[in-house]
């Protein structure tokens, strides 16, 4: 059992309330395990509750709506609620900390890339999910989001104001400036979401001598396909290199700690802790205008540079970065300093959430 | 093979429902398998328990593992089409409790439809399993009598139970388990009173309120058995329970008409040691056998003392009913090899 580095006044029994797909794991689920570990060492006695979820097909939602409403909880003093659907189980004390909605009713329904928009079916399905989100909003005492992103759609759909608590890096003392080499890096899952493929674009454009390198898993072999024939059809061997694959935590440390800059546009991002694992190892972040939560963080011309998605414009900064480095290490220097001076740490964590 | 294991719990409560779901979990990984838990919350409440069990009936499992294994109710209405029961208990409150009146349920006409809607819940997650294993022949008999189904019964064993040994046979009586009023440590401090032999009583565990260890102290003092018994009622390391274990001569655990024969009683059984029990025990009797590897007596502080003092006068007769321990839980096949190999052919 965890040691508790100090006891609390008024320690309580948390239940943290997620989603669960059996045998996958995601970030969330890594946030939500560092969650319970936290609240542990700061006194409170803390478990984790998974409720499977499977949005597909989408006539299971509904079902999967009214079993987490239907669900009851008892010998707990307060549950804090991180996802759809699992954060609809009612508690007299609930707090919310939203990692996402179900983004098919909302944004991606908007912009027409969600599969409930079609028919009236699931444009019914949507009102339900607004329905009963508005309702557990309105019943929860306290709201949190994960980023301005997640916090801003809330608002937007279902007018309701929230707070942003960024999630602790579990390791950020571990990044730190070692060395500055002649690669720009990009790490995380591979996908076409996150769009390395227009970063690989981007190295057939750039005039510096500047490497590029690619490290993650890819969500499907697909994906790491699709890189590999970019380098290939482009002979962009000696420029880019592709580590497709789970990287040990210590590899990935060493690989930001050792570039020259890091580079991540996803596009609208919820949050994502590259970059903050960036600005621990005093490395500035290209990223794109359309990368959401990555936005919270960059700063064009200060702590990064602020790119259009598009290969040419990514060259033209990586270029930047390659050619003045002396301006790229005080970029670095800014975003060190900046990701320190928003203290994103656990302790002030735990307190917000339990206040 | 990919297996889901289900089954429901109140959060921060731990027990033996938390514990064989976490043993099976770690047994089943050894073994090769890809295991994912599951654990829903339940309220027993009549206030909205089919609103609940819905909940449970309302997830689909079908895709997520090759099969399912379910302990606690109402896990058993999760759907998956490869569903395989370790039947641990009923709604007691429901079934036999009802019965003997101590249900805490009124009879009234409106509590008889309830219990009636229950149980016919409760066969539709049942008749879908592919097989329904138990943890007692008391379980399987009362799916027997209420539910008409027939189960195998499939003792559930300790993780490592090598970490329990025998080092001698001092005169001792332990008895390490929850201290509450149904484990009945009052009738062994009781008995305590009566014993002629140079027998010392050990009562170790933790209690979830401090009145009863209170009154077993209380009755301590009052027979003046301070150099009889000692009373550790706080929570016992595993180490320090095998090394109660290793040194007693008797390890004593009589609850009241308990359902299985509780971790102890094979704890004990594991350390070579005899079990000391009762006539109305329950579970207990499925494993421990009157002069074989244990004592049953009457529940009687008397009766008790007199069993006590044969096995403190004569070493001998502690030391043979201690080494019979292996031989039995071999005979019952509580053993994790068995457990898998009848878990993954059903």
């Amino acid at each position: 059992m965890e040691s508790r580095d100090r006891q609390v006044d008024g320690r309580m029994k948390i239940l943290i309330v997620n989603n669960m797909v059996p045998f996958l794991r995601g970030g969330a689920e890594s946030l939500a395990t560092n969650l319970v570990r936290h609240l542990r060492r700061y006194g409170h006695d803390a478990d984790l509750l998974r409720v499977p979820f499977r949005w597909e097909p989408a006539n299971r939602i509904l079902d999967e709506m009214l079993a987490c409403r239907m669900l009851r909880v008892n010998n707990v003093d307060r549950i804090i609620g991180l996802k759809f659907p699992a954060y609809l189980i009612p508690h007299p004390h609930k707090t919310l900390w939203v990692v996402h909605q179900f983004r098919q009713a909302y944004d991606l329904l908007e912009s027409g890339h969600s599969h409930l928009g079609n028919d009236p079916t699931g444009q019914d399905l949507c009102r339900s999910i607004t329905a009963a989100d508005n309702e557990c909003l309105g019943e929860s005492q306290r709201i949190s989001t994960i980023s301005r992103v997640v916090s801003d759609r809330m608002l937007r759909f279902n007018n309701v104001p929230s707070h942003v608590l960024h999630p602790p890096v579990d390791d950020a003392e571990d990044f730190k400036p070692i060395a500055s080499e002649n690669y720009i890096f990009c790490g995380g899952r591979i996908n076409s979401f996150k769009r390395q493929n227009l970063l690989v674009q981007a190295m057939r454009y750039t005039k510096s001598k500047i490497k590029l390198v690619v490290a993650g898993p890819p969500d499907s072999p697909e994906d790491g396909k699709q890189l590999e024939r970019i380098v290939e059809k482009h002979k962009l061997h000696d420029r880019v290199t592709l580590e497709l694959g789970f990287l040990k935590r210590e590899r990935l440390v060493g690989l930001v700690n050792h570039s020259l800059a890091c580079a991540y546009i996803p596009y609208d991002e919820d949050y994502g802790y590259v970059t903050l694992e960036a600005f621990y190892a005093g490395k500035p972040v290209i990223t794109t205008h359309d990368s959401g939560g990555v936005l919270d963080f960059v700063t064009d011309q200060l702590t990064g540079r602020i790119a259009d998605p598009t290969p040419e414009s990514l060259a033209s900064m990586i270029d930047e970065f390659a050619e003045n480095r002396q301006s790229t290490q005080s970029l670095g220097e800014a975003a060190r300093d900046d990701i320190h001076d928003r203290n994103i740490n656990w302790p002030s964590t735990v307190q917000r959430l339990v206040a | 093979m990919k297996i889901l294991i289900t089954s429901s719990y109140v959060p921060f409560i731990k027990g033996g429902g938390t514990a064989i779901v976490e043993w099976l979990e770690t047994k089943l990984i050894e073994h090769g398998h890809e295991v994912e838990t599951v654990l829903l919350p339940f309220v027993e409440s009549m206030d909205n328990m089919f609103d609940q069990m819905l909940s449970y009936r309302l997830l689909d499992m079908t895709e997520s593992a090759d099969r399912m294994i379910a302990f606690r109710p109402p896990a058993y209405l999760l759907k998956h089409p490869h569903k395989i029961l370790w039947f641990i208990h009923h709604f007691r409150a429901f079934y036999d409790l009802w019965e003997s009146g101590y249900s805490g349920h009124e009879r009234t006409a409106e509590n008889h439809a309830f219990r009636a809607r229950l149980m016919d819940t409760d066969a539709v997650g049942l008749r879908e399993s592919k097989h329904i294993f138990t943890n007692s022949q008391i379980v399987s008999d009362r799916l027997q009598r209420f539910n008409q189904i027939d189960s195998e019964v499939l003792y559930p064993p300790v993780l490592q139970p090598e970490r329990f040994y025998c080092e001698s046979y001092e005169p001792t009586v332990v008895c390490i388990c929850r201290m509450e009023k149904h484990k009945r440590q009052h009738l062994l401090v009781e008995a305590m009173r009566y014993t002629r032999s140079k027998a010392r009583l050990i009562l170790a565990g933790k209690s979830h309120s401090p009145s009863y260890p209170r009154k077993l102290k209380l009755a301590v003092l009052k027979h003046r058995l301070q150099n009889k018994v000692q009373i550790m009622d706080r929570w016992i390391s595993e180490d320090e329970k095998s090394q109660l274990l290793a040194s007693c001569s008797l390890a004593a655990y009589l609850p009241f008409d308990e359902d299985s024969y509780g971790y102890p009683s094979l704890e004990a059984q594991h350390a070579r040691k005899g079990v000391l029990s009762t006539t109305d025990s329950g579970g207990v009797l499925e494993l421990v056998i009157d002069g074989q590897n244990g004592l049953i007596t009457d529940p009687d502080p008397e009766a008790i003392a007199e069993a006590i003092d044969r096995a403190i006068d004569n070493p001998g007769l502690a030391k043979q009913l201690g080494e019979a321990g292996p031989g039995r839980i071999a005979e019952l096949g509580i053993e994790w090899n068995h457990v898998i190999d009848r878990l993954m052919a059903a």
